[in-house]
């Protein structure tokens, strides 16, 4: 039921995660955040399984701080996403699996903004834009058709308003508040849209 | 000298020693106080533990099982201005059966750190001494308190290393450190959440409803309260797996705060009294 | 590669592997109710405990003197109920510990850290439960009588009074009417906090009493004969008491 997007810009990487957290038919908390800061150009935004996610992206973001900490180098987007789907399918083999969706959202100075999609089984995609959960029915959609390459900042937050509106005109689960977090040359921030 | 004893109650906090089908936990070791603090659980010689366990315990009501664990409640604790407000029913229900109408559902881990009780009865208690054992082994060595966020970091990782093995606990962790008061939803699943305002269990819905609508970050402390105190009632008084009496607690700068324990029943000819309640 | 040497040849002795052959696993079902019914009262100085004795199988009575109380120091009793290998278990486990306790601290245990103790024991059986329903009943350290009552994964509370087993649901609601006095106008209430009972021994033993012959009449799993543990100061007496044989 959780809602989780991504798409790349001309310069730049997005998510959207929004702040639920739900048990049975009882919202616990609003304004949860559903990512981590991997490295200062690398986001990793989750949702899944509770108890499992947030152990395993901290997991992540714990060893890929240290990296960067032992080599005085940061490990690319590229690298940081398959580092966790390998630690992922590592795990999906052993006795206690974890069941966490994932984008990995990321600037690299020579190659520039990507997003990679992992799921729970480990698979692992780059791509343009991406969608996890109930929420990629609408909006992949939505992108299909408004997504272009090399949109600016303005233009991708237009496309993340109409999914977001969409969301919330059609979907059951009530999801008032969402975070949309940009990766860019200058590092993370969150914006407002 | 003194981390030499610390050492030997110490284990690593996730790794669990049960994993040996029918491990020899009753092996003599002297200290009968160290066995126990060097946690090991028994398990059934099949092949999923976890079947086992869901075919013939009955934590949860929703299904007949032969062996029936205490369980039911309604618990909710809330961060306001003056510190945090903590409150519970009191009845633990086996099926159908009402075992106890004088459950201790808000457990002291420490003078500043108090855990509330909803799921399992065992579970909790169970976990929330350990976590007390832990916390005390943790300012032994760095001689100073430790803060909520890593009191409940250690339960919901605890809980955390025996995720789908059939525990059942929803708890809240609550506290006052060095950045002031803290609260804390700590349960099975290994969720872990900061919050200003949670209640859990069967009747957690009804409390709820009374509690969101009058709750008020500014509410005087009498107020903040009578709120807690309140919302229990209603909740007991629509879910039959609550009732018993309200314990009430309150968390304080220098540490927790007993405020009072009130018979149900009481509350009810006081309540009815009151033009807010029409419905029998 | 040699084909022909990989097919079976007439000298070979061929494993046979019928599909039903494969492992598989056996049911697997440990537990038993033997039934019977324990109680225990917790007094201002002393502390009554008992159980009948029938160990019953469905509608099969196995026994009519199956004793499920033990004596476990000179002002500690346990009781159990539930099956009977688990109960017999339990006893003989905490037994050792306390022994074990003796020769580590030089001292003998006191009833509220064997309380304790049982509930770590069978919280220890988490995934793996003893069927087993217990009470300890004895003498705390002011010498109080003190009863702690617990569910089968080592959840615990000191109670004044408390009864588990088979009967529990037709004795409980009497004690709690003649013990703790409860919802009766005019008559002091025992609340559950209150550590003991407001009774004499003598009276104790007649509540005791009637409420298992009572219940022998109305429960298929308990009677035959009642073992009665009295704890006080100088020791613990046991008594026994014929019930209803059919």
């Amino acid at each position: 039921m959780e809602c989780l997007l991504g798409l790349v810009g001309k310069d730049f990487a997005i998510t959207v995660t929004d702040t639920s957290v739900i048990r049975s038919i009882t919202v616990l908390k609003h304004n949860e955040n559903k990512s981590r800061e991997l490295n200062p150009h690398t986001l990793l935004a989750f949702c899944g399984e509770p108890g499992d996610t947030i152990n395993f992206a901290e997991f992540i973001q714990k060893n890929i701080k240290l990296y960067g900490i032992r080599n005085n180098v940061e490990l690319s987007p590229h690298a940081a996403a398959n580092f966790t789907r390998r630690e992922l399918a590592q795990a999906l083999r052993s006795r206690s699996s974890y069941q966490t969706n994932m984008l990995v959202a990321g600037y690299d100075a020579q190659k520039g903004p990507s997003l990679f999609w992992i799921d729970y089984l480990a698979a692992l995609v780059e791509v343009p834009f991406a969608a996890h959960g109930y929420c990629a029915y609408y909006c992949l959609s939505i992108m299909d058709r408004y997504y272009r390459k090399d949109m600016d900042l303005e233009e991708a937050k237009d496309v993340i308003r109409k999914c977001i509106d969409e969301l919330q005109h059609r979907f059951i689960i009530n999801l008032p508040r969402f975070v949309i977090q940009v990766v860019d040359k200058d590092g993370i921030r969150e914006i407002q849209l | 000298m003194l981390s030499d004893i610390v050492a030997q109650y110490t284990q690593d906090s996730t790794s669990y020693h049960g994993d040996l089908a029918f491990s020899s936990s009753n092996a003599w070791q002297g200290d009968v106080a160290k066995q126990f603090g060097q946690l090991s659980f028994d398990l059934p010689n099949t092949g999923n533990p976890a079947e086992f366990l869901h075919q013939y315990t009955d934590v949860k009501s929703d299904h007949d099982a032969l062996i029936k664990l205490a369980h039911g409640t309604t618990t909710l604790a809330f961060k306001y201005a003056d510190g945090v407000v903590i409150a519970t029913d009191s009845r633990a229900t086996q099926g159908s059966v009402i075992a106890s109408q004088s459950v201790k559902k808000i457990i002291e881990i420490n003078p500043y750190l108090l855990g509330t009780m909803a799921g399992g009865a065992a579970d909790c208690a169970f976990w929330e001494r350990e976590l007390g054992r832990r916390c005390r082994l943790y300012e032994l060595r760095n001689k100073e308190r430790i803060s909520v966020a890593a009191a409940s970091k250690l339960l919901g990782n605890m809980v955390y290393s025996y995720k789908g093995m059939g525990l059942s606990m929803g708890t809240m962790v609550s506290g006052w450190d060095k950045t002031g008061p803290n609260l804390y939803y700590v349960d099975n699943d290994g969720t872990r959440l900061k919050g200003n305002l949670f209640s859990v269990g069967s009747g957690s819905p009804f409390a709820y409803g009374v509690l969101d609508r009058g709750y008020d970050h500014e509410l005087q402390k009498e107020d903040a309260l009578e709120l807690g105190k309140r919302s229990i009632y209603h909740a007991t008084h629509r879910d039959a797996f609550s009732g018993g009496y309200v314990r009430l607690f309150h968390m304080n700068e220098d540490g927790w705060e007993f405020i009072s324990l009130t018979d149900m029943d009481d509350l009810h000819w006081k309540y009815t009294g009151d033009a807010a309640v029409t419905a029998s | 590669m040699d084909f022909a040497a990989l097919a079976p040849s007439a000298n070979s002795v061929m494993p046979s592997v019928h599909p039903t052959s494969q492992a598989k696993e056996a049911a697997f079902s440990p537990y038993e109710d033997h039934g019977g019914t324990n109680l225990a009262i917790a007094g201002a100085d002393f502390c009554v405990i008992a159980s009948d004795t029938r160990q019953s199988n469905g509608y099969h009575i196995n026994t009519r003197f199956a004793p499920k109380t033990f004596k476990l120091t000179d002002k500690t009793v346990l009781t159990t109920a539930g099956c009977q290998p688990d109960c017999n278990m339990v006893a003989t486990r905490v037994r050792q510990h306390i022994e074990w306790y003796k020769y580590t601290h030089n001292r003998s245990i006191s009833t509220a850290a064997i309380a304790q103790m049982l509930s770590i024991m069978l919280y220890q059986k988490r995934f793996f439960p003893y069927y087993d329903f217990n009470i300890l009943g004895g003498l705390d350290e002011e010498g109080r009588g003190a009863v702690y009552s617990y569910d089968s994964i080592g959840s615990m509370e000191r109670v004044p009074c408390q009864c588990c087993g088979s009967a529990s649901a037709l004795i409980q609601p009497f004690l709690d009417n003649q013990v703790r006095n409860k919802n009766q106008k005019g008559k002091e209430e025992v609340t559950a906090f209150d550590p003991v009972a407001k009774l004499s021994l003598e009276t104790t033993l007649k509540i005791v009493k009637d409420a298992f012959t009572s219940a022998t009449e109305r429960d298929i799993y308990t009677g035959d004969s009642l073992q009665i543990f009295i704890v006080t100061r100088d020791g613990v007496e046991e008594q026994r008491y014929p019930l209803k044989r059919d």
